[in-house]
């Protein structure tokens, strides 16, 4: 963060003088605060404010889920499970045709090797 | 008298051209921040999908007979877009190795939605890279290929080496590999996650996959003032530098493309990797195959971060004890986490190692 452009202090020029104040005032901040978050106890306190917050929200997130699902249902149409589970299937059909489009590329590269080697056998059959 | 009427408008003149410059200056800046420059920009084709993940192979730029034989596969993070290794015209890992002959391919891992949740390391190194592997041969033509993995994707690659030993991978090139966790307090993402009441099972209980915007917050709490304050501040101190500020704008836009992590490889990365150190104390299990580090056999080339504060040295530097590659070696570079391959310093440094590197072991 800092210029490190002492070699070009000019007295006269006050605003690189603030600007090198600020930059050393950041950067003492800067070592200040990657201290401060490598320590036990803010890894102590930032888990345990994710555990409340998650739990905090847990309830409200839980009834949102709950009314969208139910007024889903009730118009009929396919839910977040729903549209979860079909996804699945369809990476399954994907890893499918993923085989076979595999054999495929070997079928094909088969084929291509033994026509070449047809091809080279009536080259070199005399006329 | 009559000089001091003449200096007045001038006097105007000057405060307000100072005013226009600083009103330019700001919308300049307001613009860095809130759109997205162009990166990625290296012809590629798709060649495989499935579900989110996609191959894609780089159009290549020199002629079919300067090729290195040995085709290149990029394996990226599983929670960041792999952009960065292709970030701006003029400055680009991808376009720096096509330059150099490289038939090159990329993973790119996709973001995970809800169906995607209970997806673990076990896919992406078992399910999914065979199958990246599989097609790469076939469009390649190659049986052999080398792999570079970089963060988790290298963490990927070394489960996959170890695994599949002789499914023809001849290269290894691991960059800020995350691998060894034996020292909980070194960084500040180990003493975190490590500690008893980080639960990362409520996380994916309660939220599923991980959002991007908490691993995002994660990454910068690392350096918090460096992050939300002094990135801005220099972006305007150098706000009429073009070369900065694209720079600037390139990595801006990379960094604001989050993805969320699917919640099982989190709940796995944070328990059986972070707490259990299972990799290194060889106890991991994947799909029912036990992991030996002695079973990766590849040339591999290990490159450390001297400054990461993400994926300290310590966790990268004793696979090469645990290898049974007879051609190793650990290259350190001064610099960080994404600087090393994305900092203005990777094209004299980073990048001319590692293609020399591979050069040498592409024939």
């Amino acid at each position: 963060m800092s210029s490190g452009n002492n070699e070009s202090f000019n007295p006269f020029d006050p605003s690189q003088m603030f600007k090198d104040m600020r930059n050393a005032g950041m950067d003492a901040w800067a070592k200040t605060m990657v201290e401060l978050v490598n320590t036990d106890a803010y890894a102590e306190a930032s888990g345990s404010m994710l555990d409340a917050w998650l739990g905090g929200s847990g309830p409200f997130r839980d009834a949102v889920e709950s009314a969208t699902t139910n007024t889903l249902n009730n118009l009929n149409m396919p839910n977040r499970d729903d549209i979860t589970r079909l996804a699945e299937r369809m990476t399954n059909i994907e890893m499918r045709l993923d085989d076979l489009d595999a054999k495929l590329d070997e079928l094909l590269l088969v084929v291509r090797s033994s026509s070449g080697e047809h091809h080279r056998d009536r080259e070199e059959e005399p006329s | 008298m009559n000089k001091t009427t003449n200096a007045l408008p001038s006097q105007f003149n000057e405060i307000g051209n100072e005013w226009h410059n600083a009103v330019q200056r700001a919308q300049r800046f307001n613009r860095l921040l809130t759109t997205d420059a162009d990166i990625a920009q290296t012809p590629k084709e798709l060649v495989w999908a499935l579900n989110k993940a996609k191959l894609y192979h780089y159009v290549p730029v020199v002629p079919e007979a300067e090729r290195k034989p040995v085709p290149l596969l990029m394996v990226f993070a599983i929670m960041n877009r792999p952009h960065v290794l292709d970030l701006r015209p003029g400055h680009s890992f991808v376009e720096y190795m096509l330059k150099r002959g490289y038939d090159l391919y990329l993973l790119d891992w996709g973001a995970p939605g809800p169906e995607d949740q209970g997806m673990k390391f076990d896919d992406y190194a078992l399910e999914y890279l065979p199958r990246v592997i599989r097609k790469l041969k076939a469009v390649s033509g190659s049986s052999e290929f080398s792999m570079l993995g970089w963060c988790l994707g290298a963490l990927i690659s070394t489960l996959y080496a170890s695994l599949r030993p002789d499914d023809g991978l001849k290269n290894l090139i691991l960059l800020t590999a995350p691998l060894d966790f034996t020292d909980k307090t070194a960084g500040a993402f180990t003493r975190w996650t490590s500690n008893a009441s980080f639960n990362p099972d409520l996380i994916v209980e309660k939220l599923g996959n991980v959002p991007g915007e908490m691993i995002d917050a994660g990454a910068k709490l690392l350096k918090p003032v460096e992050n939300y304050v002094g990135s801005y501040v220099m972006l305007w101190d150098n706000i009429d530098n073009p070369g900065t500020t694209e720079a600037w704008h390139a990595m801006n836009t990379w960094v604001r493309d989050i993805i969320p992590m699917a919640g099982s490889a989190y709940k796995q990365l944070i328990n059986e990797f972070y707490k259990e150190n299972r990799l290194i104390e060889g106890s991991l299990v994947i799909r029912g195959e036990h992991v030996k580090l002695s079973n990766l056999t590849a040339n591999l080339l290990n490159v450390i971060a001297e400054s990461d504060h993400i994926t300290p040295p310590c966790q990268s530097e004793r696979i090469m004890d645990l290898v049974g590659s007879s051609d190793k070696e650990v290259f350190r570079v001064r610099g960080g986490h994404i600087g090393i391959m994305a900092g203005r310093g990777a094209e004299k440094s980073t990048w001319p190692h590692i293609e020399s590197w591979l050069a040498a072991r592409s024939a």
